[in-house]
Formats: C-alpha cells, sequence, structure tokens
C-alpha cells in the first residue's frame, strides 16, 4: 500500500470497527543535516522516518494515537488501542473533525536536497566568519533539508496531499577576547532554497559585529523607567503572549486578559498584527491548520483593535467562538512610522533588547527578565553593551504603550519582523 | 525490541554506534473538567553513528529490519566518507574506548492499570479541587507517562539494554485577584511507571490543599522589589542553578564554543562550601531520577564532580571532548530519540548538602526573600543565569512574611556561588526537569536549600 491507501486503510478500519467520526495523517520523512560544532563541520545526518497519527470519535468520546510503523500489523495493533481508548474516554459534545472541504494538492520547495551546495554554503559561512570575525566562535550551526511527503483525510471526506521541502540554517556563537567572554547569541532561518550565501540570512552578520564588541560589557549604574526598542530576533518573546491569550487554552479556562476584548482597543493604535501561513512572502508557513482546515491568513489586531480570538475547531465548540482557519505564527507587522537609526534617536534613557531570557509572563502578563546581548541607549545613542541587567513591566500594557515601529524588517522565513519602541519599562 | 544486536557486528567497518529504541508516550489532560487530551505515541527505530578520520556520519530509520539496520549503518558509514572527502583536514584520530555491557530494566512490577483509571484518576482530584475549592477559577490537570526503552551495541564491544520510565501528574490552578488571573503549578512522580508513583488519588489530597493555599497566598502577594538581594533559594531552585547556570557552562562541548568555565578549571568558582556533582546514577545507593548506567556512547556512566569545596574541577564529556580536551570520558552522551545523535547532557546535578538547618538560614536574613518554585531557567556562556520565580516569600527580621508575585532573578553563576553562606541538610529531588538543547531530555534536577545573594526583577 502507498501511503494514501495505508492512511485510508486505517480509516476505513476505524469505520468499521464502529467509529463515528475519523480523522489521519500520514507522512514520511527525509531529513540532511549538517553541522558544525566548536567551528568545525563534524556531522552529517540522515534520518528518514515515517508517522502516522489517528484520532476517532465514537459518541462524541475521542482519543488519538500516533505510531511511526506503516506495516499492516502495527496499524492494526495501534487501531485497536486506539478503539478501547475511546471508549474509556469521556463524552465532550465539543468533541469533532472538520466538515467536507474540496481537495487539493501542495507543494511547496524541492523535496531533494542539493547536498554540495548545503555544503559549500556551510563552508563558505565557517571561513567568513574566521576570516571576519575572529573573536567569535562558531559553538553550533546546522545547515538542513527536511522533505516531507503527507496525507490528511478524514471520514467527511477531507482529503489533502502537502508535498514539501524546505532549507533551514542555525546558528549559535560565542565570542572570547582573552578571558572576556560574551553572552552566547544565536538565529536561524527557514527557506525555500539556498540562494544566497548564509551571511546574507536573518540579519546574522549584525548580531556576529555585536557578538564581539559584547565580549566587554558593562551593568546599568541605576534603575529607571525607561524605553526598549525590541529587535525582530526577540519580538516573538512578546508576541507569543497575544498568541497565548487569544488561543483555545487560554480561553476555554477564562483566564484571558483578551476573552472578552473582539472590537476593543487592546494596543496602540499604530500597530496591526497578521498571522500569514499561506503568503507569498513567508517560506515556511502551513497549508492545513492542526484541526483540518485549509489555512488562510488572517488580521489578529487591526490598528489596535482585536478582530479575532484563534479558536480551533474544538475550542469554537467549547467556548461558543468563532472558529478560525488559522493557528497563529507567521507574523506580519504593519504600522511602521520610523526608520530604526531615528528609533533610536528619538530614546532618551533605554536599552536595545536584542535577546531576551526570561520567566514565562504571568496570565496577566506581568514578566521579567534578563536583557542578553543588548545596549543601553542614552539620549539617542547606542552607549554600551550591558550585563546583569533585568527589565521588568506588563506586555499587555507594552503594546498599548508602543512609539515607534521601524520600516526595516527582517525575513526569518516563517515570520518577518520590525524593531519597535515601547515605553513605560523598570531596567534594573 | 530486538534483543541483541551483535549480529549486525560484521557489517561494521569503522568506529560504529548501533542503537534501536523505543520511547513510548501517554498523555491525559483535563482543562477545567473537559478532558482535552487523551493521546498516546509510539516511535521506534534504529540508528547509527560512524566516526572516521575525524568527521562523523549519522542516518536512522524508522523501519527495524535486517536490510534496514544494514543500511542505516551503510548510510551513516557514506556520510562520514562524504565529509571526509569535502574535508581538507582529515587526520586519523582515535576516540577514547571504552567497553562496558550493562542492562537494566525500571518497568514497573505491578499490574498494568486501563487508560480509563487514570482518567479516573485525573477526574477524581478534579472533583476534590471543586468540591473543597470554589475559589478555583480555571483547574488544568495532565498525567503522563514516558518509557524509553534502549538497546546499544558499539564496534569498541560495549553493549548496553536500558528501560527508563518516568511518569508525571501537573496540576495548575487559577484564582482571581481584583479580576486578574494568578496561576500555580505544582509536578509530582519521577522515575517509574504510572503504577509506580501513584497509588491513589486521595494520597494527592493533601498536596492539593497545600497547593491552593499556596496560590491564595500568592494572590495577595506582593511585587518582589527589583535589585541584589540575600535569598535563600529552595531544594527546587538551588537544582536549577545547579543545572542551568553551572551545569550548562561546564558541558565540554560549550567549554569548546566559548564558554566561561573553560578558563576557570582547577580555579577557585565558589564558596568553599559549595561542591556540585552530575550524579550518573544514585547517591549512597539511593537511585536518582533519571539513572544513566551506560551512555548511547557505550562509556559507563560516572559521577562528575564539577565543583569541589569551590574548586572547578571536571567537564561533562563525550568521546570527542574528552579527545579534544585530553580529558577522561565521563559517560554524559545522551540521545532523546532513536533519530537523535547523542550530544553531552547532564544526568542527576545537585549541590551536594551541606549542614545547616533551612530554619536558621531563613533566620539569618534581615530583609531579603525565600524563593520556593521555579517555572524555567536559561544559562549562558557567561554562566549568567535566569530563572523564573513563581513562588516565593519576603523574609523580614528572619521572618518569612508576604507572599510574591511571579518574579524572576538572575546573576553571574559563578559571582553567586562565591556568596553562598549557608546550605541546608536536606537533599531533595525536583519531579520532572526536562532540559532543552537541540534535542529535549529527561534531566534530574534538585539538591539543598543555599543561601546566597542575587539579583531580583520586580518593581
Amino acid at each position: 500500500m502507498d501511503l494514501k491507501e495505508t492512511l485510508s486503510y486505517a480509516i476505513n478500519t476505524l469505520l468499521d470497527k464502529g467509529m463515528d467520526d475519523v480523522e489521519g495523517m500520514i507522512n514520511e520523512y527525509e531529513k540532511k543535516e549538517l553541522n558544525i560544532e566548536a567551528g568545525k563541520i563534524s556531522l552529517l545526518r540522515t534520518t528518514f522516518s515515517n508517522s502516522l497519527r489517528l484520532e476517532a470519535i465514537k459518541d462524541k468520546k475521542q482519543s488519538t494515537i500516533s505510531i511511526n510503523k506503516l506495516d499492516k500489523q502495527s496499524i492494526d495493533k495501534s487501531l485497536e488501542k486506539l478503539i478501547v481508548n475511546v471508549e474509556s474516554s469521556q463524552y465532550d459534545e465539543s468533541n469533532d473533525i472538520s466538515e467536507y472541504q474540496n481537495p487539493e494538492i501542495f507543494n511547496k520547495g524541492t523535496l531533494k536536497p542539493d547536498l554540495d551546495l548545503m555544503y559549500d554554503r556551510l563552508k563558505n559561512f565557517n571561513s567568513f566568519v574566521k576570516d571576519k570575525y575572529k573573536k567569535v566562535l562558531l559553538e553550533a550551526v546546522t545547515v538542513d533539508h527536511n522533505s516531507s511527503k503527507s496525507y490528511i483525510l478524514n471520514s467527511n471526506g477531507v482529503d489533502f496531499n502537502i508535498n514539501k521541502g524546505m532549507y533551514g540554517f542555525s546558528s549559535m556563537f560565542t565570542s572570547k577576547d582573552g578571558i572576556n567572554t560574551s553572552s552566547f547569541n544565536y538565529t536561524g532561518v527557514e527557506k525555500l532554497n539556498l540562494n544566497k550565501k548564509l551571511n546574507d540570512y536573518g540579519h546574522v552578520s549584525e548580531l556576529l559585529r555585536q557578538s564581539e564588541e559584547q565580549v566587554k560589557s558593562f551593568p546599568i549604574k541605576d534603575k529607571f523607567l525607561g524605553e526598549i526598542i525590541v529587535t525582530p530576533h526577540c519580538l516573538t518573546e512578546f508576541i507569543s503572549f497575544l498568541d497565548y491569550s487569544i488561543s483555545d487554552n487560554a480561553l476555554i479556562s477564562g483566564t484571558s486578559i483578551y476573552k472578552d476584548k473582539i472590537g476593543e482597543k487592546i494596543t496602540n493604535k499604530n500597530f496591526t498584527l497578521t498571522s500569514n501561513p499561506v503568503h507569498e512572502k513567508i517560506d515556511s508557513g502551513y497549508y492545513i491548520t492542526s484541526d483540518t482546515y485549509e489555512s488562510k491568513n488572517i488580521t489578529l489586531i487591526k490598528d489596535g483593535v482585536l478582530k479575532t480570538h484563534l479558536l480551533s475547531l474544538y475550542g469554537a465548540n467549547k467556548t461558543g467562538g468563532r472558529r478560525v482557519p488559522n493557528q497563529g505564527g507567521n507574523y506580519m507587522i504593519e504600522g511602521s512610522n520610523s526608520s530604526f537609526e531615528n528609533m533610536i534617536k528619538d530614546v532618551k534613557k533605554g536599552v536595545l533588547l536584542c535577546r531576551f531570557s526570561g520567566g514565562s509572563p504571568s496570565d496577566n502578563g506581568d514578566f521579567s527578565g534578563v536583557a542578553k546581548n543588548s545596549y543601553y541607549i542614552e539620549n539617542g545613542k547606542v552607549m554600551y553593551p550591558i550585563i546583569e541587567t533585568m527589565i521588568s513591566g506588563n506586555i499587555a500594557q507594552m503594546f498599548l504603550n508602543i512609539r515607534n515601529i521601524s520600516h526595516e524588517k527582517v525575513d526569518f522565513g516563517d515570520c518577518i519582523l520590525p524593531w519597535i519602541t515601547f515605553d513605560g519599562i523598570t531596567i534594573s | 525490541m530486538i534483543q541483541s544486536l551483535n549480529k549486525y557486528k560484521n557489517s561494521f567497518k569503522y568506529y560504529t554506534e548501533l542503537r534501536v529504541q523505543e520511547n513510548r508516550n501517554i498523555r491525559f489532560g483535563l482543562l477545567n473538567g473537559n478532558l482535552i487530551s487523551n493521546d498516546q505515541s509510539i516511535e521506534s527505530g534504529v540508528s547509527s553513528r560512524v566516526f572516521k578520520d575525524g568527521d562523523w556520519g549519522f542516518s536512522s530509520n524508522a523501519i527495524i529490519t535486517d536490510s534496514s539496520i544494514d543500511k542505516v549503518i551503510n548510510s551513516s558509514t557514506d556520510n562520514a566518507i562524504f565529509l571526509n572527502s569535502r574535508n581538507e583536514n582529515k587526520c586519523g584520530i582515535l576516540l577514547p574506548e571504552d567497553i562496558y555491557n550493562h542492562e537494566f530494566n525500571y518497568s514497573t512490577k505491578k499490574n498494568k492499570n486501563s487508560n480509563s483509571y487514570w482518567i479516573s484518576f485525573i477526574k477524581d482530584l478534579d472533583a476534590y479541587i471543586i468540591k473543597k475549592y470554589k475559589q478555583i477559577t480555571s483547574r488544568k490537570i495532565f498525567i503522563s507517562n514516558l518509557d524509553m526503552e534502549k538497546n546499544l551495541l558499539t564496534s569498541s564491544g560495549a553493549e548496553s539494554y536500558s528501560m527508563t520510565p518516568r511518569s508525571l501528574l501537573y496540576m495548575i490552578l487559577t484564582v482571581e485577584n481584583e479580576n486578574e488571573p494568578v496561576e500555580l503549578m505544582d509536578v509530582f512522580g519521577g522515575l517509574g511507571q504510572l503504577e509506580d508513583n501513584f497509588d491513589s488519588p486521595d494520597v494527592f489530597y493533601s498536596k492539593i490543599d497545600i497547593l491552593v493555599d499556596k496560590l491564595i497566598q500568592k494572590s495577595k502577594g506582593t511585587h518582589a522589589k527589583a535589585g541584589l538581594h540575600d535569598v535563600v533559594l529552595d531544594a527546587d531552585l538551588a537544582g536549577i542553578l545547579a543545572h542551568e547556570a553551572i551545569g550548562h557552562t561546564t558541558e565540554a562541548d560549550l567549554v569548546m564554543g566559548g564558554s566561561v568555565a573553560g578558563d576557570y578549571l582547577n580555579k577557585n568558582v565558589a564558596s568553599e562550601l559549595v561542591t556540585l556533582i552530575d550524579y550518573a546514577n544514585n547517591i549512597d545507593g539511593n537511585i536518582c531520577p533519571v539513572p544513566v548506567y551506560v551512555d548511547d556512547e557505550g562509556t559507563k556512566a560516572n559521577d562528575v564532580t564539577i565543583i569541589e569545596n569551590g574548586i572547578l574541577k571536571n567537564f561533562m564529556h563525550n568521546k570527542d571532548s574528552a579527545h579534544e580536551l585530553d580529558m577522561k570520558i565521563t559517560g554524559n552522551a545522551r540521545a532523546y530519540k532513536y533519530s537523535d545523535e547523542p550530544l553531552i547532557r547532564m544526568r542527576n546535578t545537585a549541590i551536594k548538602p551541606g549542614m545547616d538547618k533551612l530554619n536558621d538560614m531563613i533566620s539569618s536574613i534581615d530583609n531579603g526573600y525565600y524563593l520556593t518554585r521555579s517555572s524555567n531557567g536559561q544559562a549562558d556562556s557567561t554562566s549568567e543565569f535566569m530563572f523564573g520565580v513563581v513562588m516565593g516569600y519576603e523574609i523580614k527580621n528572619g521572618k518569612i512574611q508576604q507572599a510574591i508575585k511571579d518574579t524572576t532573578i538572575s546573576g553571574i553563576a559563578f559571582d553567586v556561588l562565591k556568596t553562598v553562606s549557608m546550605i541546608s541538610d536536606e537533599m531533595v529531588w525536583s519531579s520532572g526537569g526536562m532540559c532543552g538543547k537541540k534535542q529535549i531530555i529527561p534531566v534530574g534536577m534538585g539538591g539543598p536549600a543555599i543561601k546566597c545573594r542575587l539579583n531580583i526583577g520586580g518593581r
């Protein structure tokens, strides 16, 4: 049986055995990964894998099972387990699967990696760093290619096929000068091709430059209330609070501070946040949501006003809210009103926050953490790299206190983000 | 699982590790009484890693048959040869070898309960909370089990079989204070399957009572005052300090990547009260939360005394780093899934208990904090660390006072450890440690309470 036939067999068997609704996804993956460790290309990894995930519902009782063996014996065994698990589950009126949608085939990227190109790009990056940034030590760098063939079917007639091949590049590094050591820093991108040199992706050259000067960092002199310019590399740390607070878990549990805020202003009026899994500029999106709907780009916040929650089918059934064909991520931000250079000039006293190491924010948005790889700004000038500096505040309040958004942006492949200035942050 | 891999040894051309592994997960979760998680997964396969002339080749396949095993051995060999062909500086490096054979199996000896039993178990706990605590506005209860079963053979002759289960119960409760949610979590369990860690739901009623009591204290809590303070870190935080702030900086791959610890070997890095050890599998015969007897390179797992009486003594190694730094292999190479290559990972990392009593430590602080529970933590090559703190109290005039709201602590670990002035005499392991470093992996963390001075975020 091929992949699709195998999934059809599993679904039909479950229906024959009395399940009311069945949904499944079957995948075949291959990964090639080249690694630099401690400055040397040291490992080539190849992995072949499969996965089969099945969800079944009977009398509104639901369960899922995942296996990575696709032989008939393994599948039959897993089907038996799944049926037992469904029958021992709990009645929940909200359990359901997606309704019929038109069959679609999605193709993205190339399924076959160019290993020689991957090696050459990685080798050139290694040489580039050694030549240009002599204090930088490349701790761990990977270039990989992930290809997958997937089928998604359900008993309502859903029939999707996704064929996808993506390249990834990630780099983690530290600088040393004698006994002086910088904080480590890292960045990564996911792209459809490796057309550019690796040092041209994800603003990594700037991070390498900063890393060298961060071998000598200094504590700030006193505690103050000021502004932070959050770089694209750590903006998702803060956006993820918005994402979490408008998604299933926080809304079902009732702990979201945005549970009754659709149509209301929750951020500065210049801020527009969109989630774009199928946008032409986003290389690494998703075609199908985890509740098996064809993905759509949506606007979450428009001119500061919350337009929608991010509810799945289950979350919508449970809360009475509206389901959206989108599960967040792939963020793009509109509302730019400044250049990065002018944003720096506008800060009287604050921090250029390049990496944030913080605890999980509270449900009300309170947060605190350490400003890493960051800089002190005074009277419109970047003064010096900082160490042992904490920032704290409230994320919900931060988004209301946006002062500037840059028109420069960084493309990470899975999102495209600007620099944003937030006011009212405690820096100590 | 295949019981012996010896018949494949003839296919090895160079230094080779062959591993067959199965990870089995089950997870049940209630959110406000709704069963939102009723999931089971089984993931297994075979991997091979080959070392030749300074380069590593790795390959894995989910299919475990004679032909697929031959295929991954050949594919990993081809990968090493590909790197050899492109590597201009190839050399005939020989890795340190260790031949150690061991088998252990921590499967439960009890009869296994059905999935419906475990759903009923968490529903019982949920019902207890609803009945007794009307002020709780949100309840999340999860119970899970992870079995990691591995079979390893190396071309050096090392062989091992291991079955290491871990089962955990999470309870996350929320109350509202002035219309704002306040949350607190606790986690129970550890080494062993569900049947070994969770006898009966009523055993956990008293733990729920304690959790709710602390949550209500926290909901009325005050913001910590930002700045440098004297603190007592309870075992949960002392464990994460040992793991995140010191442990990671002394993993030899991070040392080679520029960690500041590389400059401190045999130097004073902590108060002489501090001895910090990455335990392999037991302390005086008491089994640690994540016992490792043979690592995934076939090396016997030994305890690593990282800091001894304040002096940095050792790093944690795999074969590669031990060769590079000309040090002894320690048995710290571990992989999470069959498709993962072994990385240098901690096992059970803790500061050794001292002589002090916790009450005396609290009494010795005029104005500071007693911090009892962490959420997450991150380390850095500089040894600067950050931990989320989700439960703690003010200490004033030697007495515990008001609870504090969520905050963060930070510092330069090797500076903070020099401020350690008291260490309690009790050893407590935290449940549920999971470390992320390319791959996730279960780890043990814990220790005594320590008194030190560090930076607290807040207002």
